[in-house]
């Protein structure tokens, strides 16, 4: 194995892993309120919400670079070019992909099932758990979508994480390095490691969404 | 002893009345059928009683107390009966749980309900791949396995028909008098409030008509509304506006006597049904084989002994 290649890939897993997980303690809650009643401005929300499931990263990574970056409002963290800026980037663009799909799983389970459960004397945060269970299906789709859409995006990872070779740089940030530099192999093995990545975490969360599936 | 009340109930909707209650006493330990067209507000009037709603004014007593929804015990069997996709048996357990019933207990509570509504054998069975017989049975098992002093049936039977329907009727009075509770039964079926309740409460558009003991309200129907709703044909007689039984109108004269206009006469083999009008009141009167029947467009002198005079 070419030296590096683990560290980048375990970095790869760390930042868009932890963006995730941010994004679904953030985004279900959002996604599990807006799919409870109609309130006003309900649809207008959700096609900001819907909107921002096909926001450019690069776009996304150009907002965050301008916020971080050491002359901007939040500047004097020294955010910039760190992991930390990169899962910040990343959780934006996750967010609302949990908020779209977790929206969806949960509209889509029968209407009277809340009622159900609050007359059988569940409270609210009871409820909120039974019924994420029965959304289960969907709501790991969600997951699936949204990790799969940061792990493999490359341009706010590039332009906040500055692709430093020992502190920010990704697997699809080291292809675009390797590519441009002439070393096509390597940047074809990183995509093989970048493939397995996606399909190992992906497969590990559809053996656990197919569970008790006819 | 868990009576409920309700008083000067109202609830709005958009900003329009859907119930108005004034006052209406349901009796303790008593099954009592809430009776009505569609769209009269019954169902509604069941959502209140359980805390899934909260009137516009008014209050709603129970045992003497007006407790917090989410303290109000009580068992819904909602019309359309919603599954947790897990086992029959689960689902039921659910409830208990949440009740505070130890897993053991819940178990075998779950497990001798669906015994008693005799579809034990599904208990491991999919609750929300059921038959819809099978689902209307799970329904009530696992609103009376709570063992709530108020229970509440929204149209317990709704969807079922022929064999299925009958047997369930028939098990019925017999299940609700083994699970003893305040039981409030929704139904727009004249012959099932009769055949199942004590007591009975009719409502049109979101107004109590009558209320009262069963015998009471069926024999004396007052208004037209509650004549129709408990099947009663409402007629004119001589200025007077009736309630007469369908089957209580024969011909030839009698007591209180109608002009009505024969359309149709249709050969039952063994008699004759004849359908007619009495004004714009339909009426179908049965005749047995060796009378001769009247034909179509004929005018017809018929008569009833049996008469409720309306308000």
């Amino acid at each position: 194995m070419q030296p590096g290649l683990l560290v980048i890939s375990v970095r790869t897993l760390a930042i868009s892993g932890v963006a995730t997980l941010l994004a679904i303690v953030v985004g279900v809650p959002i996604g599990y309120l807006i799919a409870r009643r109609p309130f006003f401005g309900r649809t207008a929300l959700l096609g900001f919400v819907n909107t921002g499931m096909g926001m450019p990263p690069v776009v996304v990574g150009l907002v965050v670079w301008l916020v971080l970056v050491r002359n901007g409002p939040f500047g004097p963290l020294g955010l910039i070019y760190t992991p930390s800026a990169m899962m910040l980037a990343q959780f934006l663009l996750a967010t609302p992909v949990i908020v779209g799909f977790t929206t969806a799983s949960f509209q889509a389970l029968p209407p009277r099932l809340s009622d159900l459960l609050r007359s059988l004397g569940a409270g609210p945060f009871r409820t909120a758990w039974l019924l994420a269970r029965e959304a289960h299906i969907g709501l790991l789709a969600a997951v699936m979508a949204a990790f799969g859409a940061v792990v493999s995006e490359v341009g706010a990872s590039m332009i906040v994480g500055g692709n430093l070779a020992r502190s920010t740089r990704v697997l699809t940030t080291a292809i675009v390095t390797e590519t441009s530099r002439g070393d096509v192999e390597r940047a074809l093995l990183l995509g093989i490691v970048l493939f397995a990545l996606s399909l190992v975490v992906s497969l590990v969360l559809t053996v656990v969404q197919q569970r008790n599936r006819p | 002893m868990t009576d409920v009340l309700l008083e000067k109930v109202e609830l709005a909707r958009d900003g329009r009345a859907v119930l108005s209650i004034p006052s209406l006493h349901l009796r303790a330990d008593r099954v009592t059928a809430i009776l009505g067209p569609n769209g009269a507000g019954k169902t509604t009037l069941l959502r209140l009683i359980a805390g899934l709603e909260r009137p516009t004014a008014g209050r709603i007593t129970i045992a003497g107390s007006a407790p917090d929804p989410q303290q109000r015990r009580v068992a819904f069997a909602f019309q359309e009966p919603e599954y947790l996709r897990r086992s029959l048996r689960a689902n039921l357990e659910l409830g208990l749980r949440l009740g505070g019933v130890a897993a053991g207990a819940a178990r075998a509570r779950a497990l001798a309900a669906l015994e008693a509504l005799g579809i034990g054998e599904l208990a491991e069975r999919r609750a929300d791949r059921m038959s819809g017989g099978q689902r209307r049975r799970a329904n009530l098992a696992r609103a009376l396995c709570l063992k709530r002093p108020i229970v509440l049936l929204d149209e317990p039977l709704a969807g079922l028909d022929g064999a299925a329907y009958m047997r369930l009727l028939d098990e019925l009075p017999s299940l609700l008098s083994q699970f003893t509770a305040t039981t409030v039964l929704v139904t727009h079926s004249r012959d099932e409030a009769l055949r199942l309740a004590e007591d009975l409460v009719v409502i049109v558009d979101g107004r109590v008509r009558a209320a009262g003991p069963k015998r009471e309200i069926a024999t004396n129907p007052r208004h037209a509304d509650t004549a129709a709703v408990l099947g009663y044909s409402v007629l004119r007689a001589g200025g007077r506006r009736v309630a007469v039984p369908d089957a209580a109108i024969r011909p030839g004269p009698g007591a209180v006597m109608f002009d009505a206009e024969v359309e149709n006469v249709l050969d039952l083999g063994d008699g004759w049904d004849v359908g007619g009008r009495i004004g714009e009141v339909r009426i179908h009167i049965g005749l047995r084989h060796d009378a001769a029947p009247p034909r179509p467009g004929d005018r017809w002198m018929v008569h009833t002994t049996v008469a409720y005079e309306l308000e």
